[in-house]
């Protein structure tokens, strides 16, 4: 039988360097799977593989040991179950995030849900090169947005009740970047210091700090490989409603600037990011 | 006004996430409306422990900076 290796690519199969021997990849949505999805991915690992799972860097789960003989049998094993293949190649791959708001403590927008909007909307489209996509509820940035071709992560913009606050000082103290100071008893921020991680809006005794705008920050041409590099700021306050089309913006710019063989930090590197963001709403 | 304190608290030689472990253990041993002295450090202490304390419903009535890195709150339990 002849073997289309990239077709086989595409639905998350990929040649191990043993001869006849593949590992399919799994993908999860934000890293979540449910108790008998780990039950079936273990079982198929047991019958087709050699009873371990690899969990990979993007959260995904691969199966290695699968002999080109069972090929087809797995395949149609895993459409049955409805578990999700990841991909390879020049596509949009498996969106990672963080646990995000429903979870942590941190959290400021929904990680899974949003990681979630993104997978159904871009996973394994073709893309000039590999798009790797991430969501971070808050600027702790777990999820590494920074790192990923196309990153958001959540922030929330702090407004102050001046009649509310009891001058205590207490979001002086607890900013980790030094944002606020103390002015005439009334706390002033520094915009271009502030994180936007709510820090303040969490701690205030007396919820003088409140929450205004909530969104995410989107950053693009982050990468690793062998000469990494973070992704820059592309779009600020990004609603939870408008995250698939900024995206759509990135993926136009990167298309319409982008030179063969370059990732989104590359095409960033040679054009400049003012040139890339233009590019984005043409 | 001032407020009854129930019971303190030190947690100036602990680091965290011990520091709030401390301080919401103390607070379990309450009755609700009652006051609770802490006496914590700047940096992560100051950091973390408000939000979490404000986070678990209970209310804090006041910060004070006792000497340079050296914080002082009362909180009301839940």
């Amino acid at each position: 039988m002849t073997i289309d290796y990239n077709e086989l690519k595409k639905g998350g199969f990929l040649r191990q360097k043993q001869k006849d021997q593949f590992v399919l990849r799994l993908r999860t949505l934000g890293g979540n799977l449910t108790g008998e999805q780990l039950r079936q991915i273990a079982d198929l690992a047991e019958r087709y593989g050699k009873g371990y799972v690899h969990l990979t860097t993007r959260m995904g789960a691969e199966i290695p040991w699968i002999d080109i003989k069972d090929y087809d049998a797995i395949r149609k094993e895993v459409k049955e179950l409805g578990l999700r293949t990841g991909t390879c190649g020049p596509r949009i791959r498996t969106v990672v995030a963080c646990p995000g708001n429903e979870i942590c403590q941190h959290g400021i927008m929904n990680s899974r849900v949003n990681a979630t909007h993104l997978d159904e909307n871009f996973f394994g489209r073709e893309v000039p090169m590999k798009t790797k996509l991430a969501v971070s509820g808050c600027p702790n940035s777990c999820a590494k947005p920074q790192e990923n071709d196309i990153g958001f992560v959540g922030v929330v913009e702090p407004v102050l009740r001046e009649d509310k606050c009891i001058s205590c000082g207490l979001c002086e103290k607890t900013c980790k970047v030094g944002a606020i100071t103390i002015v005439d008893q009334k706390p002033q921020i520094d915009e271009n210091k502030c994180l936007y991680d709510g820090n303040c809006i969490a701690s205030c005794p007396v919820d003088a700090w409140e929450a205004g705008r909530k969104g995410f920050d989107a950053y693009a041409g982050g990468k690793i490989g062998r000469l990494p590099q973070l992704g820059v700021k592309v779009a600020r306050f990004v609603p939870e409603e408008e995250v698939v089309v900024t995206v759509e913006k990135i993926l136009k710019a990167f298309t319409n600037l982008g030179d063969k063989g370059e990732r989104i930090a590359n095409t960033i590197n040679r054009v400049g990011v003012e040139a890339f963001i233009a590019g984005m709403g043409e | 006004m001032t407020i009854a304190v129930k019971t303190s608290l030190d947690v100036t030689g602990d680091v965290c996430p011990i520091t709030f472990v401390k301080t919401k253990l103390k607070l379990e041993e309450l009755q609700a409306g009652e006051v609770l002295e802490v006496f914590l450090n700047g940096g992560e202490p100051i950091q973390n422990v408000p939000r979490s304390v404000k986070g678990e419903g209970h209310k804090i009535l006041e910060v004070t900076e006792v000497e340079a890195g050296k914080f002082r709150l009362l909180i009301e339990r839940a």
